[in-house]
């Protein structure tokens, strides 16, 4: 479970600084599927990392299973899978070194497992650096997911993939959410009226809508318009 | 930190870079005794050991500018930080394989007084103190580097930062400031240069109290790397 309480979140001198997230409020509960939508510097990212207890808030209290990230980060990190903006890797290592690595620093076990789950057997041998877009994203996706982790938080996962790599991410989130909180940042609508069971819309730093998903074909976007716009 | 120890560890070993570095390390290294015997006809270690520091101001920017500025650069920062384990974990684990790389440098090197043991007397304790001073020197070298290393995504803004901070560090403990110093200044800011302590076990002088300033300088600039890693706003 992930509750975030009046989160704010300025970077810079308290005067003239920017505020990334402005007050922020929402719970997120197991076996849900948030879709985290924003325009581009809305504060996803920010959130997100806040919620990992990368970034500090300004203001206000995060708990992520009842525990505050600045002060349990390493063990509460044990039971978050986290998929970056951008998905930087190092891209030097092979596939099956970088999940070893992952997986050793994490003390977790089930690489096969992870491996067989992303579709990643073919490419075990290779480099990181030799791998498609699609596959680097696996990946990456592979390494979030590694010691079965209670929370999965995951930033445009499907950014810059071809429709049928996204098909198949989206799929493969469809498939964890069941015992998992899942929050998935994305700007493609069809992905959240797809694979999310909740919306969240954020927009300059504020949470402009918090509630289930609207339902029918282009009910997400419609709102999500409406919403910006406002 | 084992883990992060043997990741580091084997990035070096995996690239030419570490290769590249050492070899030339030794390279250097060598020629600056086989030209004191040849050249100079003096069979000493001396020379040798007072020359080092100034491959180490060289070559220890040189392997240690990627550390962490590479990190920064493409925000694998971000994937080792999101990950359960400490910045003291990560900024430790990384200073430990660097100076595993130097010790192995160091000790490549010493082939140089065994082959000086066949042409005259060696008295091996006052070298094997000497180069345990250079693997002092070296180390701090690499936690001030890594410091450096820390401020910027930019490795080449990190070489020279770092050069030209362990450049300062070298020159303040030479005669140079003298000529601008009151001596009452000098001799209390010697304490603090890394020259004056690593002479001592070039003399084949074990001082706890240069080995104590060379830990307390290496804790200090790790330290400042930690605080560094951790201010991420």
């Amino acid at each position: 479970m992930i509750s975030l309480s009046s989160v704010t979140k300025r970077f810079g001198p308290p005067t003239g600084g920017v505020t990334a997230v402005n007050t922020v409020n929402f719970k997120a509960q197991t076996g849900e599927i948030i879709g985290f939508l924003g325009p581009n510097g809305a504060g996803k990212t920010t959130t997100m990392r806040l919620i990992l207890g990368y970034l500090y808030p300004t203001e206000g209290k995060i708990l992520v299973n009842d525990s505050d990230p600045l002060e349990n980060r390493i063990e509460l990190l044990k039971q978050v899978g986290y998929l970056p903006e951008n998905n930087p890797l190092y891209q030097e290592m092979g596939v099956s070194e970088y999940l070893n690595f992952i997986s050793a620093v994490k003390g977790a076990d089930g690489i096969s497992e992870v491996v067989s789950h992303v579709g990643l057997q073919e490419v075990l041998s290779k480099k990181i650096e030799e791998l498609s877009r699609g596959f680097k994203q696996r990946v990456g996706l592979a390494a979030a997911l590694l010691g079965n982790p209670d929370i999965l938080i995951l930033d445009e996962p499907t950014s810059g993939l071809d429709p049928l790599e996204q098909e198949k991410i989206k799929n493969l989130i469809k498939g964890l959410a069941k015992k998992k909180t899942v929050i998935f940042s994305t700007h493609i609508l069809s992905e959240v009226e797809d694979v999310a069971t909740k919306l969240i819309i954020i927009n300059k730093g504020k949470i402009v809508y918090d509630g289930a998903k609207p339902k029918g074909s282009g009910a997400v976007g419609k709102l999500f318009k409406k919403l910006i716009k406002e | 930190m084992l883990n992060l120890y043997k990741k580091e560890l084997q990035y070096y070993l995996n690239s030419p870079i570490g290769y590249i570095i050492v070899i030339l390390f030794v390279v250097f290294a060598n020629f600056l005794f086989m030209k004191d015997i040849f050249v100079v006809g003096s069979a000493s270690m001396r020379p040798f050991f007072t020359l080092i520091p100034w491959l180490f101001l060289v070559f220890i920017p040189a392997l240690t500018m990627r550390i962490i500025s590479e990190e920064r650069r493409t925000n694998t920062i971000e994937v080792l930080l999101t990950l359960p384990v400490s910045e003291t974990q990560v900024v430790l684990s990384k200073f430990f394989a660097l100076a595993t790389i130097m010790g192995v440098a160091l000790v490549l090197t010493m082939g140089m007084p065994v082959s000086l043991f066949f042409l005259t007397k060696l008295y091996f304790p006052e070298v094997f103190i000497a180069y345990l001073g250079s693997f002092l020197m070296s180390s701090s070298f690499i936690a001030i580097s890594m410091f450096f290393s820390s401020l910027t995504k930019n490795q080449v803004v990190a070489f020279l930062a770092s050069i030209i901070a362990l450049f300062f560090l070298l020159v303040s403990g030479t005669d140079f400031l003298g000529t601008v110093l009151p001596r009452v200044i000098l001799d209390f800011l010697t304490y603090f240069v890394p020259q004056y302590h690593f002479q001592n076990f070039v003399k084949g002088v074990f001082d706890m109290r240069s080995v104590m300033y060379f830990v307390s300088l290496i804790s200090i600039f790790l330290f400042l790397t930690i605080v560094n890693l951790e201010k991420r706003d």
